[in-house]
């Protein structure tokens, strides 16, 4: 394990949702060449990261799914669901890997029986390779092993006949058995040939590898075989590799240049000469042969290929006593298991650098009027200034406070995206068809509810799929698609944000509601009369409800929507339902768009102060008592056109209102859930921000509360639930 | 010659894992490092800044590796002829030679070691030992 682990855990988890993203988009639409070509990127880009942390089982196993996902990207060919789903099972095995390199920060043990099945599953269609040509073999082995070339002293190609296995000859165990044998790779001669179409009892293979060993040794060796190989000496000299003062690599990088010059293609030729030149100087200076190089550079004044070809080559052949060092081995510290970490646009982390610059101009000019107060400046004169800093000091601390929300901030995708898979996996276990929308991703909230509403959000699209949407008889019959749509969204509103999971279900059956909540005793038989259709229907919320006509393998597992409720209460946040029979359900959660700050505005009623949450505030007015009228046992007054209920906070909390009959009424107006209602109060205060504290123990089940907070002098301020008052 | 510390390199890949591999052990072997996500901005970095060595990833989005070798070595621009080092992870005789034929002066296939990466940018930016 190195220290890229935590970065790679990280990429490799993002890589995974948009493989598994693209791969369901297209089921939808099996030939999307956008959707392929993503795939295949998400899966190449997972392969190389598994090879830097050196997971080499995961390397192989998603190197053979994107040799498949590879084929459908250039034949246009669609893909089938059976891959699709194939591919969704790797990236289920990635993750599993994914997990337990977090839990263990180790590398999985047991990976490769694993990784070799998922390379056998994708092995009959695999890569779109074309036939080999031969010359170049030496050139793959050493870019296919570049730390490794330089240990060895002879590589090895080795061809088997076609009818090996008849001779009584096992090619790659005689390999295999080879003394010094540093790596051995395998081709096949034609990678593109149809599975049905190998012959099995035929040796079609290619052997190339790299052997420690001089290469008459090599030779003398495979003689059996000695018509089928060809043996290249690394190591020209059988003298030992420390001899030559051209390391193996420097000689295969100079091999390179001149294949490169003798490239034929004509465009770019001259650049390619000149940089294959500068290469071959600049590898001969690495060496030290400073003559050489200036060969070299004085062929490549004559700008003719075939002068710089030479002078490689006479480069090529010489050696001298120089030994060229082998590099050491860096040193890498293995990095301690991760804390949990958060990805930060650069563009935030530059707020608050510019932030922090402004402060130290107020911290400058505070120490510059330190100094004058000492000089002598009058004191009327240090109070304008210290009150002018403390205005700027204000609102720096307040966009410092605020840049630094922001950080914690990540937009809804990064959950949102996880929820196609299950949800397709739990409609295809009900059989229904659902078309599943996700809106508003971009929307941003706080990274704690970002990440923990995974959780609650399947528990309601779980239930939506299972209980919401009717089978697809029951549809046809009420003249809908048979195909549902369940649309997840998320947008926000003033300070909240809000998630909603709708469905174009059947709705809330509100009887069964009435007979279940009976059944269970949850509600007192004459009060569940006495219940409106909307109070019915939030029982469902209430804790120890199913209504699942049997127990089902999703939903039923004894955690309702009651869960749902606590979950997001947690959060500081808000469930509510709106049901319409036979048109579908909305489960709309309202969360705060930060969990750490809340703004209060203080108001005063029966002589006590109380915090109302400055977000649900839409304006305080003076309206006059003539304008009040009353409806019933309430109160409402027109307001810009709108008709507002107005409440007393005094009597909704039980306090004899203090409020001698005057001309006037001071109100809040306040905006919760799209709803306008005014409460009247006393006295209004200043606002203030405050860490919210929400009500627990035995005052957690406390209504109308949304939270207390410490005031300055030390006195408790409680901050009410607006929605609770109007309720 | 000049010190290694003043060598610039140009990291082409499209996977910010692999950019940031790379960049530690180019950074501690005293190169100065710049990243472009894919041959597309490679392009821009090579017109606007000189580099030692581009070391250029094939698989990438918007501008492949082999498309933005090809228009480098095509272009004619002061920057031309800079060395360059193609890392893949395909490791195909076509792969190879579609690279060569664009102008990699050198192929590697991924994972490449830092130690393996160091001692290739060594060499081919000429820093002497």
């Amino acid at each position: 394990m190195n220290e890229f682990v935590e970065q790679f855990l990280l990429e490799a988890r993002e890589l995974i949702e948009q493989a598994t993203g693209d791969l369901l988009a297209l089921e939808q639409r099996a030939n999307d060449p956008d959707k392929i070509d993503s795939a295949f990127r998400a899966f190449h880009t997972l392969k190389g990261a598994a090879g830097i942390v050196e997971f080499e089982p995961m390397a192989r196993a998603l190197h053979a799914v994107e040799g498949v996902l590879s084929g459908f990207r250039s034949k246009a060919r669609p893909i089938s669901p059976a891959i699709i789903d194939e591919c969704l099972a790797c990236l289920d095995q990635v993750t599993r890997w994914l997990d337990d390199m977090a839990a263990t920060g180790e590398l999985p043990s047991g990976a490769d029986p694993v990784a070799d099945a998922i390379v056998q599953r994708f092995s009959t269609s695999d890569s779109d390779a074309s036939t080999l040509p031969v010359g170049d073999w030496l050139e793959r082995l050493s870019a296919g092993n570049p730390g490794r070339f330089s240990e060895a002293r002879s590589a090895l190609r080795y061809v088997p006949h076609a009818d090996a296995f008849f001779r009584g000859e096992d090619p790659l165990a005689l390999i295999e058995g080879l003394r010094g044998l540093i790596s051995i790779d395998l081709t096949l001669p034609d990678p593109a040939q149809p599975f049905d179409a190998v012959n099995p009892f035929t040796c079609a293979v290619e052997i190339i590898a790299l052997i420690n060993e001089d290469a008459e040794t090599v030779k003398r060796l495979l003689s059996e075989v000695s018509d089928q190989i060809e043996v290249h000496a690394i190591d020209a000299k059988p003298q030992a590799v420390s001899d030559l003062v051209l390391s193996p690599l420097a000689r295969s990088v100079l091999e390179a240049q001149i294949l490169l010059l003798r490239e034929p293609g004509p465009n770019g030729r001259a650049a390619r000469a000149a940089s294959a030149g500068l290469v071959s100087i600049n590898v001969l200076h690495h060496a030290g042969l400073a003559s050489a190089a200036n060969s070299i550079a004085g062929a490549l004044n004559d700008a003719d290929a075939t002068s710089v070809i030479t002078a490689i080559e006479r480069a090529l052949q010489r050696k001298t006593d120089n030994v060229s060092s082998e590099r050491s081995e860096t040193a890498r510290t293995a990095s301690p298991a991760a804390a949990r970490v958060l990805r930060v646009d650069t563009a935030r982390i530059d707020t608050l650098v510019n932030l922090t610059g402004e402060l130290t101009v107020v911290k400058n000019a505070l120490g510059h009027l330190a100094k004058q107060a000492q000089d002598g400046l009058d004191a009327k004169g240090v109070t304008a200034s210290l009150r002018n800093l403390q205005t700027q000091l204000d609102r720096l601390v307040g966009e410092i406070q605020g840049a630094i929300l922001r950080i914690r901030v990540l937009p809804m995708r990064q959950m949102f995206q996880r929820f196609p898979r299950p949800v397709r996996e739990i409609s295809a276990s009900v059989s229904k068809s659902i078309q599943f929308v996700i809106e508003g991703d971009d929307t941003e909230a706080d990274t704690a509810i970002v990440e923990s509403l995974f959780e609650p959000l399947l528990h309601v699209l779980r239930n939506a799929i299972d209980h919401g949407i009717e089978d697809s008889a029951q549809r046809m019959a009420s003249g809908k698609p048979s195909t549902a749509t369940i649309v997840l969204r998320a947008f926000r509103e003033l300070d909240n944000v809000i998630v909603e999971v709708e469905d174009d279900g059947g709705g809330v059956d509100v009887d069964r509601v009435r007979e279940v909540a009976a059944a269970r005793g949850l509600v007192a038989a004459d009060t569940l009369a006495g219940m409106t259709e909307a109070d019915v229907i939030d029982l469902i919320f209430a804790s120890g409800f199913s209504t699942a006509r049997e127990v089902t393998d999703l939903s039923g597992r004894g955690v309702g929507m009651d869960a749902v409720r606590t979950a997001v209460g947690r959060l500081g946040g808000r469930v509510s339902i709106a049901s319409r029979p036979k048109i579908g359900t909305v489960i709309r959660l309202t969360l705060p768009f930060t969990v750490m700050m809340t703004h209060v505005m203080t108001v005063e009623a029966a002589g006590q102060v109380f915090g109302l949450p400055l977000d649900v505030i839409v304006e305080t007015a003076m309206i006059p008592r003539n304008l009040i009228v009353p409806i019933g046992a309430a109160a409402a007054f027109t307001w810009r056109d709108r008709t507002v209920p107005l409440v007393s906070l005094a009597a909704s909390l039980g306090l004899s209102s203090y409020i001698a009959d005057v001309g006037q009424a001071r109100v809040v107006v306040t905006s919760t859930g799209g709803q306008l209602g005014a409460i009247e109060v006393e006295r209004l205060g200043g606002r203030m921000d405050v860490m919210l504290k929400p009500m627990d123990g035995l005052l957690g089940g406390m209504k109308g509360v949304a939270g207390t907070t410490l005031l300055g002098d030390g006195r408790v301020l409680i901050v009410l639930d607006v929605q609770e008052l109007f309720n | 010659m000049t010190l290694a510390k003043t060598r610039r390199v140009l990291i082409v890949d499209d996977a910010a894992l692999v950019r940031a591999y790379y960049r530690q052990a180019l950074e501690q072997a005293g190169y100065h490092v710049d990243e472009a996500l894919n041959g597309l901005e490679a392009l821009e970095k090579v017109l606007l800044h000189s580099f030692d060595l581009l070391i250029v990833d094939v698989n990438m989005p918007q501008m492949d590796g082999i498309t933005f070798l090809r228009a480098l070595r095509n272009k004619e621009l002061p920057m031309s002829a800079v060395p360059t080092l193609v890392t893949s992870t395909e490791a195909g005789p076509q792969d190879i030679s579609s690279a060569r034929a664009a102008g990699a002066n050198y192929y590697v296939i991924k994972p490449l070691k830092q130690d393996a990466l160091t001692e290739l940018a060594d060499m081919l930016c000429g820093v002497v030992a």
